[in-house]
């Protein structure tokens, strides 16, 4: 307080003089016309390009926010496409599917977002985490999706992380389904060297598998939802004194990348397990 | 109190003279001399520097009410008075002109030169300050300039003027 007081003492000369030559200013600004009008054009313009500015700013620092808003409200989305339009992602299912059931009206999967919190993928065996664990709903054995395809299943789970085996697993297997061929066959593997390709083996040598194809998860799975996106052919090559042909994928998930994710929860898998253990010998 | 009333006359004389002579005569778009500022010439240099800048906004703000201006010779009054403290304390050595027995730089206690700064330095803040104002706009900075250059003369010349006219 003191130092302040002394201050204005010291520099008293300068203040009154700052004063006075502000007031006369103002009066200026306040009672001449034109520099009323002046001022106040261009005072106008200046606060809105400083509110534009700020406005900038705030949508800037906000993103991490909307991304999550986004993500939740994508999860929605293909959770009521799902529900509402199953036809369309299984449309090649042969089954006929009695839909006045009111089973039938209750979605198959269910989509919970999720944040990759620690991902590797230079192992041989590859495991990420995500921040969802048991109180939100997370169970072990659920697919876990990324926008653009598919990453990996829970494997362990506590009260609020989950561990994810990654497709970059020497353990993860996935038969897939190659829309173009209608082909449910082979299995996609990680050889364990470059995270952005896979393996996909054991398909007949006959199939006529070309560069580009589309390779989705095919509805045999019970742990991925049908037409999800796996990858898509690179380079195919049959070796002559072998049955199968090598194909190589590249995966349509980055996992260099990996940040949101979906887990998907199918409401029937316990029934069709439930199966599969009754009709074992 | 004698010279404080003679000062206060002067004012008067020279508020009024601006006002309504000076200030009604189109002399040009950049002449403007307002020879109002030889009041700040001969006021005592031993004057309270804080009654110093109030005594320039009161005469500055009565140049504005009786000329119709809101606060543009106040604000350029205010401005140069503050910065004769500090040009004075450069170019005037005080104590050799109280002994000299004068009480403010007139022309002849230290020559012509020294008086020319002196007064053309303070005459330049005023104008400059005064035709920011009255422009307001940074487009016509060349005008500001010049104005400012051509007034600066005249307003000179006039305070020159009177020193020689009333001061003998």
């Amino acid at each position: 307080m003191w130092v302040i007081i002394r201050w204005i003492r010291t520099n008293a000369y300068p203040l009154l003089a700052l004063l006075l030559f502000s007031f006369s200013f103002n009066l200026v600004l306040r009672y001449q016309l034109y520099q009323h009008s002046y001022y106040f054009n261009n005072s106008v313009a200046f606060f809105r390009g400083v509110d534009q500015a700020r406005t900038n700013l705030t949508i800037y620092l906000g993103l991490r926010k909307e991304n999550e808003y986004l993500k939740n409200e994508n999860a929605q989305l293909r959770q009521q496409l799902n529900q509402k339009h199953p036809e369309r992602y299984q449309s090649y299912d042969t089954v006929f599917r009695d839909t006045s059931l009111p089973q039938a009206q209750q979605p198959t999967y269910t989509y919970m977002p999720a944040e990759v919190v620690r991902n590797t993928t230079n192992k041989r065996d590859n495991y990420f985490y995500i921040n969802q664990g048991t109180n939100n709903g997370i169970e072990i054995g659920m697919a876990v999706l990324s926008p653009k395809g598919i990453a990996g299943v829970v494997v362990t789970t506590s009260n609020n992380f989950s561990r994810v085996m990654s497709v970059l697993h020497s353990d993860f297997e996935l038969t897939p389904f190659i829309p173009d061929l209608n082909l449910r066959q082979g299995v996609v593997k990680w050889e364990g060297t470059d995270a952005r390709f896979g393996y996909l083996k054991e398909v007949n040598r006959t199939e006529d598998v070309k560069k580009g194809q589309w390779i989705l998860s095919s509805n045999y799975s019970s742990i991925f939802p049908p037409s999800i996106p796996v990858g898509r052919v690179v380079a195919t090559s049959k070796p002559l004194q072998q049955q199968y042909q090598q194909i190589k994928i590249a995966f349509a998930t980055d996992f260099h990348r990996l940040h949101y994710v979906y887990c998907v929860k199918n409401h029937v898998k316990a029934e069709i397990d439930a199966l599969n253990i009754t009709t074992q010998p | 109190m004698i010279q404080a009333l003679k000062i206060a006359l002067i004012a008067l004389t020279i508020a009024f003279l601006q006002a309504f002579i000076l200030q009604q005569v189109d002399m040009g778009f950049w002449l403007h001399p307002m020879p109002y500022l030889m009041l700040f010439f001969i006021i005592p240099l031993n004057f309270d520097r804080f009654s110093y800048l109030i005594l320039g906004f009161v005469f500055g703000t009565f140049i504005d009410l009786l000329s119709g201006s809101f606060g543009t010779h106040a604000a350029s009054c205010v401005a140069m008075v503050f910065f004769k403290h500090y040009i004075e304390r450069r170019f005037v050595d005080f104590e050799s002109l109280q002994l000299q027995g004068e009480s403010y730089l007139s022309l002849h206690s230290r020559g012509w030169v020294t008086f020319f700064y002196y007064a053309i330095s303070l005459i330049g803040i005023h104008h400059l300050v005064f035709f920011s104002l009255d422009f307001f706009s940074l487009s016509h900075l060349g005008d500001i300039l010049l104005s400012t250059l051509v007034s600066s003369i005249g307003t000179f010349l006039l305070v020159l003027l009177y020193k020689n006219v009333f001061n003998k």
